[in-house]
């Protein structure tokens, strides 16, 4: 059972602080903030997210920039406390519409009460947005969302992207739109996040894509939903039939290595025609979880080629070349380089004409940053960077340097291939057809090109 | 809240809130009552005043507040049996409060029976939080609170699956805690099999298996759960490397991973690394040892040469990788490959030296570390000052000339005289004495000195399995709980008084012990998905073999060793915790070629173990372990197979071997010796003797009434009687001396006083049923004890006899 559950702000402020047990000391979220900020001392950057200290157990998490924290005396399960605090933070956000230090302080009202719905005497009693409506009376205060840096997986869809309506994701599932009505929709989001390891001579040694459909409903009367997914799926490489070469350019089917499913869903018909059923609960909550290690087409390439000009100087020159259709565009863009330590000075030459680039040396961290605001399929861009350094580095460049990494999102984009063929809302609705929305989205995870 | 609101506030600022809290901070304990009933008042009626709890709650009144949970108990009752679901839920976690605040209350009230009663409501969460509140209560009891019954079993089993993942939690946790409880009831095994915990090789190979994709999935959550995933992956593959062997690439750690998840995938790494992948783990740590975060280059470095020492035959691939990288000459990777380079060479003895030469021509690059001298001693980092002093003299015993000599005298000087550093300074002192003994006194003692300082090491062994098996099989049963992640018994973290209870039961898991294997045995062959569903053979040629042979085959024991009681893969261990005094050595290593073993009978929790501990002192690795006992008065045999992991050349396991008694009952005169054969595949059979103490094997049940005791005494003829003197032992308290003995099971009946002689008498039973009457003769602080005994079975005289002059003796 959990003792305190408490939310520090990245200064170390107390925004909320709930004890429910009394068996841990008031000052635990000092003690706490002051563990964490000072851990590097012990030869680690970075706290774990559990630690013992004095007989108390902190569990944290980190979620856009807030500490969420519960601490307990016992032998918990460090998963389950963990789970805790994440459900915590995504009931929040599904009331607050946004989830940030002064939305939280406006609407402490209300989180209180959700808190102690959620946990009594320590004991967890339930997580769910659907059923604590029925408990939770406070109206959200709404935080004017345009002026907060987005947050979460669906503020993906906000950059760039004008087909989408920015605004729908931050908006809290029982705040009513001005005027009284609400506006019946549904977002389903196909998030893949990708991981690929480039060898050095540019062959990938590793790749991976982390995938999650996300769903979140504002449907009023919560009907049935159908969602079909391609009729290729496979799970599991044995189930695939006869999977040869042939395959491997875009006919290919989609294997998923494994995969799980939120509580909600029927699979009655999935083995027959790939086609989940549900009844979605009210907040943002994940259909499916799976991975793929299925061999994709990795979106960027990244060249890099270092010559050395003379004892003291040395040009690096980064060319990414962006290997999907024309029709679909990559945005913010970063290309990281760490440098040799003896980096005294970079001076840079961008393509001539070139808008929406900036390339800068970090001294403090000696890192290369190449930032670009988007880039189109089918296009390459070169960075010129050239290197002054203090001391002889004998030919070692490409070992003190390295490797490249890289983030990025390009919307409209998945590299699984992974589809919602339809979305099929079950009850016929008296009003007019509410409005569906599915999304694309593709993000670099850990995206890295050894040198 | 909107704005015109807060005028409700602003009014009660001014009036009545800060003349009740002046009220209930008053020195006269009337104005502090009437102001709580005040209080109390003006809460009926809706105001708003939490502010002022504090200061109710700070006038301490204890008796007060107690009379406040009193009038809570018929409203608390009621609310049990409300209509709502959502109020009884939340009442049942009232009553856990409630105890907590007020224990007796609870008792007397009997809301326990109302607990229990709502294990059988038709709402998921209302049983879900009843049997939570009934598990806290039952920690902090030593009585049995409750027993799950069959039909509390199927109610709890339909809740189970009916409501939210939290309200399982609790269910499952109830189900696990009390299984032991239960062991030999039909429910349990139905319990066993709802969670599939099966016993058969093909069966568990299978679940490992179907394990490592979830695993896998889990490390695609947010960090933190990836970290927990990882802390359980990695002691989970010290148990069963074979769940995750192919999967070795998904713990390539990835650019952006904190910093705590990548330590820890470095140790799975290493733990999984293998002759057949080490190729590309090797390619990976040169990957990272090239990376920027100075902590992590160093923990790859490190994660190199820990490869080169658990692989021999890729040892040289792993050496080739550091000579690479130290070759690109970044200071803390090459102080990080010398610093490792040295255990290579102690592992690896007059094989590599080669390297030396690549070492020193790159330790130009040095600025850190180990580059010092003399100069410097003052200012250098303790660990050096060490080193350097251990290093001049070192060399002053191999050359003893004027130089060194010169060196030695300023470092002890610097050493004993200015540092602050005591380890520094006394070390330095034992070697201000060796010195001088060795220079002025007596020209042998510099072969003496040699020997000491210039000792060969040992011999470095691969520890990515560093953990104590007993210490990961208790673990492993705690599994996804804390302990788990900080790898530390429970004990070592938990300080809360209030868990004792819990502390106790997931300390001793095999409580059940070797009496539960019949019931074990009965699920194995009474589970149809276990035998039919993945035998090989065809159903009727199948053979009872599995559940009839516990052969020692580790893939016999259940998927993380833990509910499989019949094998010693009981997961706690006495000779492990440092409080437990060392055993007797039974077999010497100068005669088991190298091979020590100690062992002694205990007894715990009702059952006797055989506590062993073999210290391999030869060249070999010895694996293979057998044990058998020769026949014994009590039958005395092993209740499981003996499971000793291979034990590598300087090192030692330990294991609680379960005994099971009256397997092998020697004919003839009881004697008290035990002959024990221990056997491995590298060395001949080991025979060695122990001695049964009896007052181990003295049953709890032994108490008898007075009436019986009488009776049983007049029952037995005389010739039942024999008695013996013990003219060594003193009684010097009556009180003290009864302590004693009924912490071994013999239980006080009855004392008589004649003349200065205190007589005792008592009672004992051995398993079996048979029981002993003693009376005991001493004078209060004079040497001399007479023990008579009387037992319908007088062979058995001698040994009680020997348990009693033991136990009083200690």
């Amino acid at each position: 059972m959990i003792s305190q559950f408490f939310v520090l702000s990245q200064r170390g402020d107390n925004i909320v602080f709930r004890d429910y047990r009394g068996d841990v000391q008031k000052g635990s979220a000092e003690i706490f903030f002051r563990k964490v900020k000072f851990w590097r001392e012990d030869g680690k950057e970075e706290a774990p997210p559990v630690f013992n200290l004095d007989g108390v157990n902190y569990f944290h998490v980190k979620v856009v920039g807030l500490l969420f924290v519960a601490t307990t005396r016992i032998n918990l399960s460090p998963s389950l406390a963990l789970e805790l605090l994440q459900r915590i933070a995504r009931v929040i956000k599904d009331y607050l519409g946004v989830l940030s230090e002064e939305s939280l302080r406006k609407n402490f009202v209300l989180v209180y009460e959700l808190l102690d719905e959620v946990i009594d005497f320590g004991y967890v009693q339930t997580t769910s947005t659907e059923v604590l409506k029925s408990y939770v009376f406070n109206e959200p205060i709404v935080v004017d969302a345009a002026r907060l840096p987005s947050l979460g997986p669906a503020a993906l869809f906000m950059q760039g992207n004008k087909r989408m309506p920015g605004t729908a994701v931050t908006k809290s599932v029982v705040a009513n739109e001005p005027g009284g009505r609400k506006r019946e929709e549904i977002f389903v989001d196909i998030i893949e996040k990708i991981s690929v390891t480039f060898s050095s001579s540019g062959y990938v040694l590793t790749s991976e894509i982390d995938g999650t459909i996300q769903m979140k409903s504002y449907l009023t009367g919560n009907p049935e939903i159908r969602l079909a997914l391609n009729d290729d799926l496979y799970i599991g490489r044995s189930g695939v039939p006869s999977y040869g070469y042939s395959g491997s350019a875009g006919t290919g089917a989609v294997v998923l290595d494994d995969c799980n499913f939120h509580e909600s869903v029927h699979m009655d018909s999935f083995d027959v025609d790939r086609t989940l059923s549900l009844v979605p609960p009210d907040g943002e909550f994940p259909v499916m979880n799976y991975r793929i290690t299925q061999e994709f087409k990795p979106p960027f390439s990244i060249n890099t080629l270092i010559e050395e000009a003379g004892s003291l100087k040395a040009e690096v020159i980064l060319k990414i070349r962006a290997d999907f259709p024309s029709s679909i565009t990559a945005n913010t863009i970063l290309v990281e380089m760490p440098l040799p330590t003896c980096t005294t000075r970079v001076n840079f030459d961008l393509e001539p004409g070139v808008v929406g680039q900036t390339a800068d040396f970090k001294e403090s961290h000696r890192k290369l940053e190449w930032s670009m605001k988007k880039i189109v399929g089918g296009s390459e861009h070169t960075l010129r960077a050239k290197l002054n350094f203090s001391q002889e580095l004998h030919g070692n460049i490409t070992k003190e340097a390295g490797p490249v990494s890289m983030t990025f999102t390009i919307p409209m984009y998945n590299p699984s291939r992974l589809q919602v063929k339809y979305l099929q809302i079950a009850k016929k609705m008296k009003t007019s057809n509410p409005y569906r929305w599915v999304r694309y989205v593709t993000q670099a995870n850990s995206y890295v090109a050894r040198i | 809240m909107s704005g015109h609101d807060s005028k409700y506030f602003s009014t009660t600022k001014k009036g009545e809130i800060p003349e009740l809290k002046e009220e209930l901070n008053s020195q006269y304990k009337d104005k502090r009552k009437d102001a709580v009933k005040k209080v109390i008042a003006a809460m009926t009626v809706g105001k708003d005043v939490s502010s002022l709890f504090i200061h109710i709650l700070a006038g301490q009144w204890d008796a007060f507040a107690d009379k406040i949970t009193e009038y809570l108990c018929d409203p608390l009752q009621r609310c049990l049996k409300d209509d709502d679901p959502y109020v009884r839920k939340t009442a049942a976690i009232c009553v856990a409060k409630l105890y907590d605040i007020n224990a007796e209350l609870v008792e007397d009230r009997g809301f326990q029976g109302a607990l229990k009663d709502l294990i059988s409501d038709n709402n998921p969460m209302v049983v879900a939080n009843a049997i939570a509140a009934l598990a806290e209560i039952q920690e902090n009891n030593s009585r049995p609170i409750f027993e799950i019954t069959s039909h509390a079993l199927s109610k709890l089993l339909t809740a189970l699956n009916e409501c939210t993942a939290w309200g399982q939690v609790f269910i499952l946790d109830a189900l696990s805690k009390y299984k032991a409880a239960d062991a030999r009831k039909a429910e349990n095994i139905m319990i066993l099999l709802q969670m599939e915990l099966i016993t058969s090789t093909d069966v568990v190979r299978n679940l490992c298996k179907k394990m490592a994709p979830p695993l896998v999935t889990l490390l695609s959550a947010e960090p933190e759960i990836q970290y927990v995933a990882l802390c359980n992956i990695n002691l989970t593959v010290q148990k069963r490397p074979t769940i995750l062997a192919h999967e070795i690439k998904v713990f390539f750690c990835k650019y952006n991973d904190p910093i705590y998840v990548k330590m820890e995938k470095l140790e799975i790494m290493i733990k999984l690394a293998s002759d057949r992948n080490i190729d590309q783990v090797l390619l990976e740590f040169k990957g990272y040892a090239t990376e920027v975060d100075v902590d992590f280059v160093r923990k790859a470095v490190r994660a190199i040469e820990r490869c080169a020492i658990k692989l021999e035959r890729a040892a040289e691939r792993c050496i080739s990788v550091l000579l690479e990288l130290i070759k690109i000459k970044v200071n803390y990777v090459v102080q990080e490959a010398i610093i490792v380079t040295k255990d290579i060479f102690r592992r690896y003895p007059n094989t590599y030296e080669s390297i030396i030469a690549t070492l020193c021509k790159s330790l130009d690059t040095l600025d850190e570390t180990e580059a010092n001298f003399l100069e410097t001693f003052p200012e250098e980092p303790p660990q050096v000052q060490l080193q350097l002093q251990t290093a001049t003299v070192k060399l002053l015993l191999k050359k003893p000339t004027e130089g060194p000599q010169q060196m030695i005298q300023v470092i002890l000087n610097n050493a004993t005289v200015e540092t602050d550093n005591p380890n520094l300074r006394d070390r330095a002192y034992i070697y201000c004495g060796l010195v001088l003994y060795t220079f002025c006194c007596f020209t042998g003692a510099l072969d003496a000195a040699k020997d000491v300082i210039l000792a060969e090491k040992p011999v470095i062994n691969d520890d990515s399995n560093q953990l104590d098996p007993s210490l990961l099989d208790e673990l492993l049963a705690n599994i996804a709980t804390l302990s788990y992640v900080y790898h530390k018994r429970l004990d070592a973290f938990v300080t809360c008084v209030k868990t004792l209870h819990t502390t106790e039961e997931e300390y001793y898991p095999g409580e059940g012990g070797p009496s539960e294997s019949p019931a074990l045995a009965a699920v194995t062959t009474a589970s149809p998905p276990a035998t039919t569903g993945n035998s090989r053979c065809p159903a009727g040629r199948q053979p009872a073999a599995a559940p009839a042979a516990p052969a020692p085959v580790p893939d016999l024991v259940d998927l993380m060793g833990t509910d499989n009681d019949n094998t010693a893969a009981v997961s706690t261990n006495q000779p492990a915790s440092p409080a437990a005094p060392p055993l007797p050595v039974l077999l010497s290593a100068s005669a088991g070629q190298g091979l020590q073993i100690s062992a002694q009978l205990i007894r715990r929790d009702g059952h006797i173990y055989y506590n062993m501990f073999f210290e391999n002192n030869s060249q070999i690795p010895l694996d293979g372990f057998m044990i058998h006992f020769n026949k014994n008065p009590l039958g005395l045999a092993a209740g499981g197979p003996l499971q000793v992991p291979q034990v590598q050349p300087g090192t030692s396991a330990s294991t609680p071997l379960p005994m099971v008694l009256f397997q092998n009952v020697s004919p003839g005169p009881p004697s008290t010796l035990l002959q024990v054969a221990v056997k491995n595949n590298q060395q001949p059979e080991w025979y060695f003797n122990d001695k049964i103490s009896l007052h181990l094997f003295l049953m709890e049940d032994g108490r008898m009434e007075r009436s019986t005791f009488l009776e049983t005494w007049k029952s037995l003829p005389d010739s039942n009687e024999i008695s013996k003197d013990f003219p060594a032992i003193v009684v010097s308290s009556v009180e003290a001396t009864l302590d004693q003995l009924a912490a071994s099971n013999v239980f006080f009946i009855a004392k008589l006083k004649h003349a200065n002689q205190e007589v005792l008498y008592l009672s004992a039973k051995i398993p079996q049923g048979i029981p002993f009457l003693i009376e005991l003769t001493a004078a209060i602080g004079i040497p001399g004890l007479k023990c008579a005994i009387k037992t319908p079975s007088p062979d058995m005289a001698s040994l009680v006899f020997d348990a009693i002059e033991t136990l009083l003796k200690g």
